[in-house]
């Protein structure tokens, strides 16, 4: 992708705190099996508890989700409280608490230490809704994973990914008029740039897309449309998009497994991109076409 | 423009805070500024106060005020950042989306614009997440920003999407502030333009002012300068504003008098502004006195 960015000098500040990716992407539900199967469908892998909470990761190639069924980490704003919620973003940086506290600075809020035994004190901000922004440095040659979670025995820690799957994205809903704030936000706290209106991936594409300082991840910021306008602002993490270099048949590989894929007129799977029926009360994922040649859109 | 577009400042009346939103809802008012001390004052509990003002089917314009807020360091810049904080989950909580921010009065205010663009921008990151857009007013007494062309010049160096200004009639008119300077503002930047007359003819120091502000404002209409108000009005119509107008009349007297009375009074503003002002369809009725030629 040619991004204006790719053209220039760019200065090191454009990526002001470092940010490599995503570490993971957390869910929060007080019903873990159920979401648990429909990650499994999706072709993810059960590898490891949590030493002293109820969480427990989910792995397929570099991708880590984590779900959270943690009581007390349940948002009672959601209804109905089974509803599954993308609850965190965890972001890889150079420094996680130099990245913390430029983040303070800046005016975002901190989210309160969990200080428990065993645990690691990872920073992280409140994000969109009820959701959390985690800073995370170390992903190298130790993970959070290796200290907080205790491996699930006899199981396969790096379960390959369906057909190179990975995180192209994430889908956030945004109040009436919301959009500039949102991508001030993402701009100024982690060097997201919104990329140019005629540059669009998958089959969904309203809204501002930005793309991060690191070029291995998007975000896509919606506004209700219609009616949707009048309802009360409602603002979140939708839903996740996987990128992959063939989504027919990817799509045709998870449809195996059980997944399955709108196909109104509007909406079907098509070479560019699909998206999955909802569950569970509005669990969804997008696939996107990604070409592996293209590193702005492929890690 | 019509009669909606006009609110009612809770700080008019007088009584408990539902006798006070009662009045604001009969009068057939549709929004209500809060004072954050409406709230944390309430008898009961604030949860009380916070269920009274969600129930009153009243929208809330915003809260005020959040105040001497920019230009300070270290220790006192975070203990006003709590603040902020407290402020805004109350605007949350009450279900506001805009804070006004009252430029700062305080001796150990820093009066360097970089420094105070960025405590706002700070703010208005502080607001962003919940959906609270910040409303910075200058005023004469302040020592960081003057007047709203340079609250305009401070929001636009801080350039923060949610971070807009209020700009009060009263302001403009007692300190003689020719009404071209609004041509200047962005429309889109005015977040919140509060109206209110007042019964001297004219205000001769910075201490007068500071006194009619708060205790001799009256109604659109009522007071010396109905013509100025008009015109102000007409103006910021003609700049294109559309946000919400709110009536920031702060009268002892006022507090004095039944809130239903005065509730009635600020029906009558808004009906002649929304009516007459706006659509000049009929002339200014004969209970303004006016100074018509004296501005021009």
């Amino acid at each position: 992708m040619s991004n204006a960015t790719d053209r220039e000098s760019v200065p090191e500040s454009s990526n002001p705190i470092g940010m490599d990716g995503i570490e993971f992407i957390e869910f929060t539900t007080s019903r873990p099996q159920a979401l648990g199967g429909v990650l499994e469908r999706m072709g993810f892998h059960p590898i490891a508890r949590h030493r002293s909470r109820e969480v427990e990761l989910y792995r397929q190639g570099s991708m880590n989700i984590v779900v959270n069924s943690q009581p007390s980490d349940i948002p009672r704003t959601v209804v109905p409280i089974e509803r599954p919620i993308i609850s965190a973003l965890a972001i890889r940086v150079r420094d996680a608490d130099a990245a913390f506290r430029r983040a303070l600075d800046l005016g975002a809020w901190e989210i309160p230490v969990r200080a428990q035994a065993l645990e690691l004190n990872i920073p992280g901000i409140h994000g969109v809704g009820e959701s959390l922004i985690y800073f995370i440095d170390r992903y190298d040659e130790f993970s959070i994973f290796d200290i907080d979670f205790r491996a699930i025995p006899g199981v396969d820690p790096n379960p390959p990914a369906i057909k190179g799957l990975n995180f192209f994205g994430i889908v956030q809903y945004a109040g009436v008029e919301r959009t500039s704030d949102w991508s001030e936000f993402y701009s100024q706290i982690f060097g997201f740039i919104p990329i140019p209106d005629d540059v669009r991936f998958g089959i969904m594409p309203r809204g501002l897309l930005l793309q991060s300082p690191c070029k291995k991840f998007f975000l896509q910021l919606i506004e209700p449309d219609g009616v949707a306008q009048f309802a009360p602002m409602e603002e979140h993490l939708q839903r996740i998009g996987l990128g992959t270099s063939d989504v027919i048949a990817t799509a045709a590989e998870l449809e195996k497994r059980g997944i399955e894929f709108l196909a109104t007129d509007k909406v079907h799977t098509s070479n560019r991109g699909a998206l999955t029926k909802a569950v569970l009360g509005g669990v969804m994922f997008e696939l996107v076409h990604t070409d592996p040649s293209d590193s702005a859109a492929h890690p | 423009m019509n009669f909606n577009d006009f609110g009612i400042d809770s700080a008019s009346l007088a009584g408990s805070l539902e006798t006070r939103l009662a009045a604001a809802r009969q009068a057939g008012f549709s929004h209500v500024m809060i004072s954050a001390s409406d709230i944390v004052g309430h008898p009961m509990s604030t949860a009380s106060a916070v269920r009274a003002i969600r129930d009153s089917g009243l929208r809330v314009t915003g809260l005020e005020a959040l105040r001497d807020f920019e230009g300070l360091t270290g220790k006192m810049h975070e203990y006003k950042v709590d603040v902020a904080k407290s402020m805004l989950e109350l605007c949350s909580r009450i279900g506001g989306r805009l804070l006004l921010t009252e430029a700062s009065a305080s001796i150990h205010a820093e009066v360097d614009a970089d420094k105070i663009a960025r405590d706002l921008r700070k703010l208005a990151f502080l607001a962003l997440p919940m959906g609270i857009r910040i409303a910075f007013k200058g005023f004469s007494w302040s020592r960081t920003v003057k007047n709203f062309a340079s609250a305009a010049e401070i929001v636009s160096l801080a350039n923060c999407p949610n971070l807009g200004l209020a700009v009060d009639a009263f302001d403009v008119i007692a300190a003689g502030v020719p009404l071209e300077d609004l041509e200047a503002i962005f429309p889109e930047q005015i977040f919140l333009v509060q109206l209110s007359d007042f019964m001297l003819q004219e205000i001769r120091s910075t201490e007068e002012q500071a006194a009619t502000a708060a205790h001799f404002r009256v109604f659109p209409g009522e007071g010396a300068h109905s013509g100025e108000l008009a015109k102000f009005v007409i103006k910021l119509e003609e700049i294109g504003y559309f946000g919400d107008y709110s009536f920031d009349v702060y009268n002892s007297d006022y507090l004095q008098m039944p809130a239903e009375e005065i509730a009635g009074r600020a029906r009558r503003a808004a009906d002649w502004l929304g009516e007459t002002v706006l659509r000049r369809t009929l002339p200014v009725p004969n209970m303004e006195r006016l100074r018509a030629a004296t501005s021009d």
